[in-house]
Formats: structure tokens, sequence, C-alpha cells
């Protein structure tokens, strides 16, 4: 007993050790909602490369990123799936450099391999249909426009006792990805994945999901947050970001 | 492929372990020797943790220990950062596994023959050696299984660690943080090993655990 308590110290012991040795290039921490996963994944690289900036991206829903960075996480820009989510952060982010960088698009989307056709909203509708997957509309802004969405196409009410909610826009696409539900509404953004096939929602049925960017009051070095979302907004990140289904500013 | 939250899971439900088994004997043996007012109350408080679901549980605990919590003030003021490091992770796998020690250890107390203790206090021994040589080895199968659950506890921990610690990539992304990531991303593969890995590691550390026990007990 007292051989493993030691043999573990030990471990524990050396372990702080290795962490301390840190890479001093200039490096950012970007708390990004879920829906910018994939489109991230792939500026990462690109930016690093251009300004010489190492970045940690930290993925996650909106409403827990927020909650994290009220309470002191170590984040240096935040990119939200909402802008409401930003100004609810007064305290926390630095006004001036609050930045609209992209609209977002809901799609209804269902599994290649379901054989029940959903082509519009009324589909849903349909017996065939079992269940329908949203994002929680009490926390996901990509949930809040499917149930604006639905509620616009007046199918909301009769299609409540068949919707399942996903914690998150990634976690309602797995819903659909793995057949578990017939149909769901998820973000354009993320829609493009091999088992899923989409048809977009009209925009006009939901209220606009303006995407707003903002640098962490606490950062240490906020000029770097800055470049980042110009690096987003710029001629480098926005053909990305149109790729992966968004709308960006100056183009709605 | 990244092994840094294999390494970080590691070292957190290490000494996480350590924590619990520091914090839970005197906790357990307390709750199995002792009577006292309050007792039925301080054993409801031990198994909460296991009551409140582990993101609202975090959520609490970030409160305390985040920079505007009771707890966060008081270690900003020390210049000790808490949240959003490692070793909140170790806070947050601790205040998760706790209850599984302290039960079980508990339960091995409560088992052991109090003439035994009684014996040796008469033969002249103190109370604290009592502990150590008579109801800690009698009890210690049990001590053993609380420890071994705990410590897996530990290392499977996700909703308490995504909130008090984050799912920082290379800082605070434990194993189970990292597979969820991974499996957000569509890395099937990637989230797959890992997890095989993770397991595959587990299983061979709580053998040779296993064999050491048996050596030593």
């Amino acid at each position: 007993m007292r051989r493993v308590v030691f043999l573990a110290l030990g471990l524990v012991l050396a372990a702080g050790s290795g962490a301390r040795a840190q890479p001093v290039a200039p490096a950012i921490t970007v708390y990004a909602a879920s829906d910018l996963d994939m489109a991230f994944r792939e500026i990462k690289p690109i930016f690093e490369k251009a300004t010489g900036t190492r970045v940690t991206l930290v993925m996650g829903s909106t409403g827990n990123l927020a909650k994290q960075i009220e309470h002191g996480a170590p984040a240096d820009v935040f990119f939200a799936a909402n802008a409401s989510f930003v100004d609810d952060l007064q305290g926390a982010v630095i006004p001036q450099t609050r930045a609209l960088y992209a609209q977002g698009r809901i799609v209804l989307a269902t599994p290649t391999k379901s054989t029940v056709v959903v082509r519009e909203l009324a589909d849903l509708l349909k017996p065939e249909v079992r269940r329908v997957a949203i994002a929680n509309p009490a926390h996901a802004p990509y949930g809040r426009a499917a149930q604006e969405a639905l509620e616009s196409a007046g199918v909301w009410e009769r299609l409540k006792p068949k919707l399942v909610y996903g914690e998150n826009i990634r976690h309602t696409l797995q819903f659909v990805e793995t057949g578990a539900v017939e149909a769901g509404i998820v973000a354009l953004s993320v829609a493009g994945v091999p088992d899923v096939r989409y048809v977009p929602i009209d925009p006009k049925l939901h209220k606009p999901l303006n995407q707003v960017a903002a640098v962490v009051k606490r950062s240490a070095r906020p000029e770097l947050g800055v470049a980042f979302i110009q690096f987003l907004n710029g001629p480098e990140g926005r053909p990305i970001m149109k790729r992966y289904g968004f709308f960006l500013p100056g183009e709605f | 492929m990244d092994f840094f939250p294999l390494w970080l899971s590691l070292k957190v439900s290490v000494a996480a372990t350590i924590l619990t088994l520091a914090t839970g004997l005197p906790i357990a043996w307390v709750l199995a020797r002792k009577r006292f007012t309050g007792r039925d109350v301080a054993e409801a408080l031990v198994v909460l943790p296991l009551v409140l679901p582990p993101t609202v549980l975090g959520y609490y605990l970030l409160v305390l220990i985040g920079r505007q919590g009771v707890i966060g003030r008081v270690l900003d003021a020390t210049g000790i950062e808490l949240a959003f490091t490692w070793r909140a992770a170790v806070l947050a796998a601790w205040v998760g596994s706790s209850a599984l020690f302290i039960k079980a250890a508990q339960a091995g107390f409560e088992a052991v023959d109090r003439r035994l203790e009684q014996a040796a206090r008469t033969l002249g021994r103190s109370g604290w050696s009592v502990f150590w040589s008579i109801t800690l080895p009698l009890a210690s199968r049990a001590v053993m299984a609380g420890t071994v659950l705990a410590f897996c506890r530990a290392l499977g921990d996700f909703g308490i660690t995504l909130m008090v610690a984050g799912s920082i990539p290379g800082l605070t992304q434990t194993t189970p943080l990292a597979i969820y990531d991974l499996v957000q991303s569509n890395h099937m593969a990637e989230a797959n090993a890992l997890s095989l890995i993770a397991v595959a590691t587990v299983a061979l550390l709580l053998m040779g655990l296993g064999r050491l026990a048996r050596l030593r007990f």
C-alpha cells in the first residue's frame, strides 16, 4: 500500500515538473461555439502559419462557454453563436472589439439511409417521421431558431410530442447522422457530413442568427484576439466560412 | 495522435485518488465509529455529489472557485489560480469520486470486530496505532475496493471537469473530454483509438495494482 502511494506521488511530481515547460511563441485561446467546429479547425493552421501565433481552440455550447468566461476562463477571444450571449457578458469582454462575423442558416436534415421523404417543415408531421431532433431552444441559439421556424410554419404545437433536444448543434446532428431520428433541424455549417442530406429552411421564418465575437477583457494580448477576428472577417477567413455555409457580413 | 489527454488523465486521477484517500479515510472512520448529532446529515452530504447532475455540480463549484467566488477570491488574493487549471480537474475528480470511496471504506470499518481493537487498547496501544495496525489492515479489502472505484470514477469524470477546468486542449482537456471533442468533430477513428487505449491502460493498471495488493496483504 505504502509503496503504491509513493509511486503515485512520484508520478504526480514528475508530471507537475513536465507541464511547466511551456512554448514561448505568442499564443491565444479561442473559445468558439460548436457550429464553428469544422470551419475553425480549418482556419486555425492557416492563421498560425500567417501570424506565427499558436492557437488553442476550445469548442463548446455558447451558453457554457459564456458562463466559463464570466467566471474567469483563460479565453482571449470568444466567438458566440448568438449576439445576445456576448452582450450579456458586458463586464467580461471589451465592448469596442465586438464584431459581427457571420449569420447562421438552418437546414432540414435527414439520414441518407432513411426512406422517409422530408422536403419541407410540414412533412415532419407525417406519421412515418417518429422523432425530430432540434437543439435545446432553452439555451442553444440554433434550437431557438428551429423553434421560431416551426412556429412560423404553424407546426410547432403538433410537432412537440415528437421532438428530442440535443445539447448543442453538433449533438443534434449526431441524432440525425446515426439515424436515431427521421429528421432534424441543424446548422448548415455542420450539415455537410456523409450520412446526412439536407434542404435549406427559409431564413425569413426565424429571427436572424447573428453571430458575434469579442475579445475577452482579461486577455493578456488583446491585439492577437482582434487579429483573429480580423483574419476571419478578411480575405483568408471569409471563403472558408462561406464554404461551411455561413452568410458573411455585407452579404445579407 | 495526441497523447497529452491520457497523460493528464493519469496525473489528475492519481492526484485525486491520493486526495480522496487523505480526506476520505478519516471521514469514513468517523462515520463508522462515532455517534454524534448531525451524523445523518453528514452522511447525506457525503453522497450528495452522486445525486446532483455532474455539470450542475460543476457549475456550483465554478461559482465557488471562479473569479468572483468566495473561495476564488481568497485564492486570487494569495496568487493561486485554481479554476481552469489541471488542479481544478483534480478537485472535480475528487468531488465526483469521494463518495464512492467513503461509503466502501465506511462499510469496511463497520465490519471490523471492535473487540480486536479493544484488546489492542488493553495491551497498551494508542488509538492511532490501533487504527494503522488493526482497523485499517482488517478493512483493507473494502478500502482497496473503494480506492479502485474512486480511481476509475476520477478517470472517467466528464461533467464536473468540463465546467470547472474547461476543455482546453493541451492544458485541461482530460481523456473523456478529448474523446467527446473528437466525437463532436466527427473524428470517429481517433475517438475510438483513444477510448481503446484509455480502457486498455486502466485495465493493465488495475491488474497490476491487484497483484501488488495481494502481495502486500
